[in-house]
């Protein structure tokens, strides 16, 4: 029995080192220096402050209207990427003929890296030599400035994540689709069911797993919203695109104002347990 | 047997990877460096210093906010991991109060008097008056670009005021619906480096004396009114669409930076000082927005005697001459009067008189947070979400506030 423990701590050992390591540490320090006014280029030694940053933080208009444009953006992203993605997968599913060939397209998107997609919409997007504002003049309309116009750019870089990410979504979800065993699409056949019912009673149940995990990771991701709006629009324009994690690097990575920006972290964190926490519970509930 | 060999292998590894991650000894030398024709430019005529030196020179080029964060982090090191340092010019006041640069005078580094003024200023802390930190590197300026066929075709000159500019960006603009004017309003440093030209032009100056904001005042609001107006009769692009449209001659005027448009002898557009007045009669400002690149010696650096000799040559007359040829912008007056040069290089003399009429940034360590700041409010009006009067408000009081 002692071996047998022994061996599960030694197998575990790895995995706990890294955790403290990369995730335990980093956290507990990111709090520890909330509470401070650590300035990494400051001559004098960080000052413990109260809460005096996170004050500071929740009080900027900006961080608030961060939260809210981040919010904004992942409420519409999550769900149309989530539909679009569950939309596809089924139609895939249905298809008999071209189906390799359309799931590697599908996937290509999401393949690329994010700051390759930002500069390459921002080429397609151009006023000038942009191919949407030319394919926009063949039936007449635009050129539109879709990264300076206030009523446009939230929804640009909208496009943009869900061009990139509904293929993960569909991904996900066409593998739980293959999942749902035959025999009861086939039982539900013979009994007469019609294609909403199906759907309804056998599909959406077993794919209902896979939809929170989609919704989940993407909550996550969608959160982090970053490298499309500092390329793209720098936060505008008049702050309509800016995010929590721009806001963070632009305190913290750039200006290196480390307890600053550790506060609205550990506020983003919080954030992203608010959304998140439904699934964690169930996932808790699930494993006892 | 095997747990000696072991143990063995494992300290050369680890004395291998530590090695690795500081700089050179004293046979080579890093500098942490602005990606781009800065790079090129360097990599030309770093041959002749290795081979007096017998030292490898190794060039790391990083994007600028890359750079910042690299310098910045490693700064804390004992022992730097790079010997030079490549810093813009508004990073100067933060890097030198914190004390990444060593002090140039204390390697014997001189600043001799063919650097252009302007230039050599932004290395000293205090600004101008105080000890030398970093020499000019890259000379970079802004300018004024038009369209020569546009203005031929309308019968312009090139403006001396804001005023004409305005009145040919709308005359231009209505008689054949181009871009009178193209303005680089992004939020952040794109619009401030924008505005700020034409705000200096109406006697603006962005903070008193005892560091108190000065934007939400007549010169701001005349400026900011003048700006919106040039985007009404244009348009509001970034860099690639301003220098095609101009290029083009779907835009008629824009403000910007030599290399978006001048790339060795040629020209995508025309190029002239920027507007230095407000109005036809009104008084004359420096107006072009200096932006230098400047270079000194790591703190921290393992050879700081070397590296200081390197900065020595490198911001020589003689490696500004070849680097030119590179993409290199000189910081020399001997340089850009170089009769041969100015014959190849057309836009040396209009560079070194916007140069001596140039306008440095506020020497804050904290001008990264103000700009942010007053970019926001700037992109806002614009936008048309706030009023002028209520977005430059805004952009004193959160301006004070980074001040505090």
């Amino acid at each position: 029995m002692a071996s047998k423990r022994r061996f599960q701590a030694a197998m575990l050992a790895p995995v706990i080192v890294l955790l403290i390591g990369l995730t335990v540490f980093p956290f507990i320090y990111t709090m520890a220096n909330s509470f401070t006014d650590y300035y990494y280029l400051a001559a004098e030694s960080k000052q413990f402050v109260g809460l005096s940053n996170y004050m500071k933080v929740l009080n900027d208009d900006l961080f608030q209207r961060a939260v809210w444009n981040t919010v904004k953006f992942m409420l519409l992203a999550v769900s149309i990427e989530t539909a679009l993605g569950l939309g596809i997968a089924l139609l895939v599913e249905s298809m008999k003929r071209g189906l390799r060939l359309l799931r590697v397209t599908l996937l290509l998107p999401s393949l690329l890296p994010p700051v390759t997609v930002a500069l390459v919409w921002q080429m397609m997007l151009s006023n000038h030599n942009g191919i949407i504002n030319h394919l926009l003049s063949i039936f007449g309309m635009g050129p539109f400035n879709f990264l300076m116009d206030i009523r446009l750019a939230f929804h640009a870089i909208l496009l943009i994540d869900i061009w990139q990410w509904t293929p993960f979504a569909f991904l996900l979800l066409y593998a739980a689709l293959q999942a749902i065993p035959r025999s009861q699409y086939e039982a539900a056949r013979v009994d007469g069911a019609g294609g909403w019912k199906v759907f309804a009673h056998i599909t959406l149940p077993h794919l209902w797993p896979g939809l929170l995990l989609v919704v989940l990771l993407r909550t996550i991701d969608t959160f982090r919203l970053f490298d499309k709006v500092n390329i793209l629009t720098g936060g505008g324009p008049a702050n309509s695109t800016t995010t929590v994690t721009q806001y963070i690097y632009r305190h913290g990575v750039y200006n290196l104002q480390f307890g600053y920006s550790a506060a609205a972290s550990i506020i983003m964190v919080l954030l992203v347990l608010a959304f998140s926490i439904a699934y964690i519970l169930r996932s808790i509930r699930g494993s006892q | 047997m095997k747990k000696s060999l072991g143990i063995v292998l494992s300290a050369v590894m680890a004395v291998g990877l530590l090695a690795g991650c500081q700089s050179g000894g004293s046979d080579k030398l890093v500098i942490a460096a602005r990606g781009g024709s800065h790079v090129t430019a360097m990599e030309a005529v770093k041959g002749a210093f290795e081979q007096e030196h017998n030292v490898t020179v190794e060039i790391v080029g990083l994007e600028a906010a890359d750079l910042k964060q690299k310098v910045s982090l490693d700064a804390k090191n004992k022992k730097g991991a790079y010997d030079l340092i490549m810093a813009d010019d508004p990073w100067m006041p933060e890097f030198s109060e914190a004390g990444l640069f060593a002090n140039l005078s204390e390697l014997d580094v001189e600043a001799d008097a063919d650097f252009e003024e302007s230039s050599l200023a932004l290395g000293k802390h205090p600004y101008d008056t105080g000890e030398l930190y970093a020499l000019p590197f890259a000379g970079n300026v802004q300018l004024f670009f038009y369209n020569k066929e546009l203005f031929d075709k309308h019968g312009y000159n090139v403006p001396g005021s804001w005023e004409e500019v305005l009145n040919m960006a709308e005359e231009a603009h209505a008689a054949d619906g181009v871009a009178g004017y193209v303005i680089r309003g992004q939020q952040g440093n794109p619009i401030v480096s924008d505005f700020l030209p034409i705000f200096w032009a109406y006697g603006g100056q962005v903070f008193d004396e005892n560091w108190k904001a000065q934007v939400n005042s007549e010169a701001g609001r005349d400026a900011l009114n003048t700006y919106i107006r040039l985007l009404a009769a244009g348009e509001n692009y970034e860099t690639t669409d301003i220098v095609s449209s101009l290029a083009e001659g779907r835009g008629a005027m824009a403000l910007g930076w030599p290399s978006w448009f001048i790339s060795g002898e040629t020209a995508q557009a025309d190029y002239a000082p920027i507007p230095s007045k407000a109005t036809t009669s009104g008084e004359s400002m420096s107006t072009g927005m200096i932006g230098n690149w400047m270079m000194g010696v790591a703190a921290n650096s393992q050879n700081p005697e070397l590296a200081a000799q390197f900065l020595t040559f490198i911001t020589s007359a003689e490696s500004q001459k070849t680097m030119v040829e590179h993409g290199g912008v000189p910081t020399r007056k001997s340089v850009y009067l170089d009769s041969e040069l100015a014959a190849k290089y057309k836009h040396f003399p209009v560079q070194l008189e916007a140069l001596q009429n140039s306008q440095a940034r506020p020497r804050t360590p904290k001008w990264s947070l103000a700009e942010e700041a007053l970019g926001a409010e700037l992109s806002a009006a614009i936008a048309g979400t706030k009023s002028v009067e209520d977005a430059l408000a805004a952009a004193n009081q959160a301006m004070d506030q980074v001040m505090q």
